[in-house]
Order: C-alpha cells, then sequence, then structure tokens
C-alpha cells in the first residue's frame, strides 16, 4: 500500500467539498483517473493528500506530500526571466550537464521555448513546460490536475500520447484528474468516481465497467427511429444524443448486432466506455454515497 | 523531492526576479544617485567654506544612502513577493520541494546582493561626483552593518506586508506610503526632523533612516556619539517587523494544513 485515505473530510466555510467515509487505498504503481464534474471535489482530494488543504481524517502513506510530484490546475512562474533559468533553479542543475534533462525537453519539443519568458508561452508549451518539471522529479506517486484543460484538440491529443508513451515501460504511480475520458482511457487502470465532494465508487476500470454497464454495450445514435426499433430493451443512461443498450451475454448483442445491421444502423460497441459507467454509476448512486446506500 | 538548502542557483534564480523588476533599478540606483548629486549642488552654491561643504555633502550622501534598502528591499521585494503571490508560486515552489524557511533564505541573501550591487554603484558615483570626506574603518564598517541590519528590517517588514495583505496593489501602495513617509519623516524631502511637529518628532527618532541622515556624519568621522536613541530605533522597528512576521505565520498555520 503506497496511501490510504481515511474518513477525510475537507470544510470550505459551511460547504462540505470532500467527504471520503470509508477507507481508499492506493497501492504502488496504480494510475488512478479521478473524474466527477465540476464542484465533485477533485482537486481538493489532490490537495488533501498534498496536505495543502486543513482536513479531518487521516492519511497515511509510505511516502511524504514532498517526496510527490504534482501538475496542479493552474501552474504561474516569475516572468522576470527566460524559462530556462527557472526550470535550472527549480531542478538545481543545469540542461547542458543532465541528459535526462535533455532527453525530456527533446521529447517533449521544448528546445525552441527555453529562451522565452513564461507569459510568452502558448497554453500547450506552459503545460509541457510543467510536465517536465514533474516527469524529472521522478516521484514514485505524481498528480496530474486537468493537465490538458484548455488546450486545443490536436495540442492535448499529442501531449496525453507523450504521457503514455513516457510512462508505459514506468512504475510510476499517477493519479490523474481529468474531464476528458479518452485520456483516463489511455493512462489509467483504476478510477474513483465522485460526485457532489462524496466518492461513489473506486476500483479497477473493467470492474466498474462491469458493475454499471455490464459485459459490453452497444452505442447509437438516439433518434425516434432507433428507439422504436429497439423497442422493448432496457436503455442504460446515456448522453442525450445516444442510445446505449446492455448487452449481458454474446447471444444477445449479437442478436441487437444483427437487427442494426439488418436495418442498416450504425453503432459502436464498448466493453470499457468511460463515459457510460460514470453516467451509470451517477445514476445508480442517486445522489448517495456508494458506502452509505 | 526535498530542498531544503541555500543555492547558488536559487540565489541566482531569486537575483533574477530582483533585476526583472525595473522600478528597483529606478528608485533603488538611479534616484539616489540624482538625489544625492542634485542635492549636493543645490546645497554647495550657498556653502563657501570647503570643510563645511564637505561635512554637508557626506551628510546628504549618507543620508540619501538609507534610500537604496528602503526601494529594492521594502518597495521592490513587497511588490516582487505580492505578485508571486498572487499567481500562487509559492505554493508552485513549495510543491516542488523548496521549504518556505529556505526560500526567504535565498530571497534575503539575492535581495542583500542587488543593494551591495546598488551601493557600489552609488559609492563609486559619490567619490566620483561628490567631495565626500574621507571616513575612520570603524565610521565605514559602522555604517555598513547599520545598513545591512536596516536592509534585513526592511526585508521583514516587506515579507510580513506582502504575505498578509496578498495583493500586489494594496501591497505597493501600502509600501510606497511607509517609503515616502520614512522619507519625509527623516528629513530627506526638505523639512529637517528638527522642523517636525512636536508629536512628529517622536515617531521620526523612532526611524533608523533618521539617524543616517541626521547624524551619521558624525559616526563616519569617528567622533564620539550617543548610540542610545540609534540602537532604540532599530529595536523598534525590528520589534514591530517581527509582530508582523508572527502574526503572517500565525494566519498562514491556521489555513495551511
Amino acid at each position: 500500500m503506497l496511501l490510504k485515505m481515511n474518513q477525510i473530510k475537507v470544510q470550505y466555510g459551511k460547504t462540505t467539498a470532500l467527504n471520503i467515509v470509508n477507507p481508499i487505498e492506493i497501492c504502488e504503481g496504480d494510475r488512478i483517473g479521478v473524474i466527477g464534474s465540476n464542484g465533485a471535489g477533485k482537486t481538493t482530494l489532490v490537495k488533501s493528500i498534498l496536505g495543502i488543504v486543513p482536513y479531518t481524517g487521516s492519511i497515511e502513506s509510505k511516502i511524504t506530500p514532498q517526496e510527490m510530484a504534482v501538475h496542479m490546475q493552474f501552474n504561474e512562474y516569475s516572468n522576470s526571466m527566460a524559462v530556462k533559468h527557472i526550470m535550472e533553479a527549480i531542478l538545481q542543475t543545469k540542461i547542458k550537464g543532465n541528459p535526462k534533462l535533455q532527453e525530456l525537453i527533446e521529447f517533449f519539443e521544448f528546445e525552441e521555448c527555453l529562451s522565452k519568458k513564461f507569459a510568452k508561452l502558448s497554453g500547450g508549451q506552459k503545460q509541457r513546460f510543467t510536465i517536465i518539471l514533474v516527469m524529472m522529479q521522478d516521484a514514485s506517486f505524481t498528480f496530474y490536475d486537468e493537465v490538458t484543460s484548455g488546450l486545443d484538440f490536436e495540442t492535448r491529443q499529442k501531449l496525453v500520447e507523450r504521457l503514455v508513451t513516457w510512462y508505459q515501460d514506468k512504475q510510476t504511480g499517477l493519479c490523474i484528474v481529468s474531464h476528458y475520458y479518452e485520456e483516463l482511457e489511455q493512462l489509467t487502470n483504476k478510477l474513483l468516481i465522485l460526485d457532489q465532494g462524496k466518492v461513489i465508487d473506486f476500483g479497477l476500470k473493467d470492474e466498474l465497467f462491469h458493475k454499471y454497464c455490464g459485459r459490453a454495450v452497444l452505442i447509437l445514435t438516439n433518434s425516434p427511429e432507433n428507439q422504436k426499433l429497439l423497442n422493448g430493451y432496457e436503455f442504460l443512461a446515456s448522453p442525450q444524443h445516444l442510445l446505449a443498450i446492455e448487452c449481458e451475454s454474446t447471444e444477445k448483442e449479437q442478436e441487437i448486432a444483427s437487427l442494426l445491421i439488418h436495418h442498416n444502423i450504425n453503432f459502436k460497441r464498448s466493453n470499457n466506455d468511460i463515459e457510460l459507467m460514470y453516467m451509470n454509476a451517477k445514476a445508480m448512486a442517486g445522489g448517495y454515497d456508494h458506502e452509505e446506500k | 523531492m526535498k530542498k531544503n538548502k541555500i543555492s547558488i542557483q536559487m540565489i541566482q534564480y531569486e537575483l533574477r526576479n530582483v533585476a526583472g523588476n525595473p522600478f528597483v533599478h529606478i528608485f533603488g540606483v538611479g534616484f539616489p544617485i540624482l538625489l544625492s548629486i542634485i542635492i549636493s549642488q543645490s546645497v554647495s552654491a550657498s556653502i563657501s567654506d570647503s570643510t563645511y561643504l564637505r561635512e554637508v555633502v557626506t551628510t546628504i550622501f549618507l543620508g540619501i544612502g538609507s534610500i537604496i534598502p528602503m526601494a529594492t528591499i521594502l518597495m521592490g521585494y513587497s511588490s516582487t513577493c505580492s505578485m508571486d503571490i498572487e499567481k500562487d508560486i509559492p505554493l508552485r515552489m513549495r510543491l516542488f520541494g523548496f521549504s518556505e524557511k529556505y526560500t526567504i533564505i535565498n530571497r534575503l541573501l539575492a535581495e542583500f546582493v542587488y543593494m551591495t550591487f546598488a551601493f557600489v554603484i552609488y559609492f563609486a558615483v559619490g567619490i566620483l561626483a561628490l567631495k565626500l570626506e574621507k571616513p575612520t574603518v570603524g565610521g565605514l564598517m559602522l555604517y555598513l552593518v547599520c545598513l545591512y541590519v536596516f536592509a534585513g528590517i526592511m526585508f521583514m517588514l516587506a515579507h510580513g506586508i506582502a504575505n498578509l495583505v496578498k495583493k500586489f496593489g494594496l501591497t505597493y501602495l501600502i509600501t510606497m506610503l511607509l517609503y515616502f513617509g520614512m522619507m519625509i519623516l527623516s528629513g530627506m524631502m526638505g523639512i529637517t526632523v528638527d522642523q517636525l511637529p512636536k508629536g512628529v518628532k517622536v515617531v521620526s527618532n523612532l526611524l533608523p533612516s533618521t539617524y543616517f541622515n541626521k547624524d551619521f556624519y558624525t559616526v563616519w568621522v569617528g567622533k564620539s556619539y550617543n548610540y542610545g536613541p540609534m540602537i532604540q530605533s532599530y529595536i523598534f522597528m525590528m520589534a514591530i517587523a517581527g509582530i508582523l512576521l508572527f502574526i503572517m505565520t500565525y494566519r498562514s498555520k491556521r489555513n495551511l494544513h
């Protein structure tokens, strides 16, 4: 076990921002995705583990918060100097004499940004700058809090690809807070679902999908024709423009797929769709903590 | 990754932060040089006795020298520090493993390095452009010790104000008022301390900058001097700065886990 949270409660005035009732254990090498809508308590959770917000309860950990690395949602630096000086000061090294740092700079294509001031960097470059600093810390547990928020689609895709490549053969534990489910699909193996400061569920991604969506789901466009065609089947909670049907067996899946193919209707099959899993977990929780149900 | 140390790299980083603030160069280097030259030249026209003129010019030069720590540290550091706080940079640095204690020490050292640089220029211009009285070794040493102690107090005040106020605009306003307030009360803005009303004079005598301006010539040339009131002023200012830092620490401890 790397970290254990017991009955963590964070209050901002009269508002309870986070209330973890049952213990949550994070093991070494876990890659946890934290999901939940705005105000769910995701950043508060990260801040409590790092000890930068007051909380009640206890967090037992093999490592101190100083030994964890973190990419916060907002990262600002001095604008008095070029970022290479900030980089060298924070990392207590020289770029020229540090092959690992050179590799990271090259990996993130940051060479041309080194002589710029932080304010002159683009959104993506700013994120890459902090990521390089965070990765250089070589911590056994690293947080990425909405690392791609505010970036355009292409920059986001590129950044996530690089993160996936960098971490694929490493044992680093990760905690990734994100609203982008495809990022979590690529980077995590466990999910912590939060809603209004409470834990809906925590566990392996696949197990959670199975628990809330079944073996597999078929997803198609939500239209009156499709609804009529699939009348009699039970739909899962899904985004308004989509219909999602749970397939608890291969036979049922084949039956529905045949029907859709016969009517020339496009559909998608998934056994790991995080968005659907999240929506159904939230719907089943009905606003209550899973531990309290 | 804990980085609990005083390092050259961090001092260089802090020094770049100091040098990146243009007002520090204007108010901390340019303004004292200009002021000492202008005032010295204006008084030299009305004084014919060269010995007395040398005394007056040296008094002006030593007094105006105390503007350097007020400008570079009280105003300069407090504005940089408050801007950093507004952007959550201290938290970001803490998350990179830099303890607050060592960050403060690195900053203080960087401020002292910059202030030394400002003094070297100030003295170089002073020696070249003004007819200054040669100091005794003890007088020079005492002047430097007093300046660095005064600079340390200015640092405590600046750090305390910036961390309590947390907003650049308000911090700048407060330190600007203190800066000009201290200059006026120390007799650097045309009215001597003796010309001030009795009640104001009491406050004036509690400021170390008053003694730089009023009395330091006596110390500089090695004449006998009653250090009591001057030492009291340092103790008073240090106590104020200490209280400010205590309140700041208490408040931040309450806010953080």
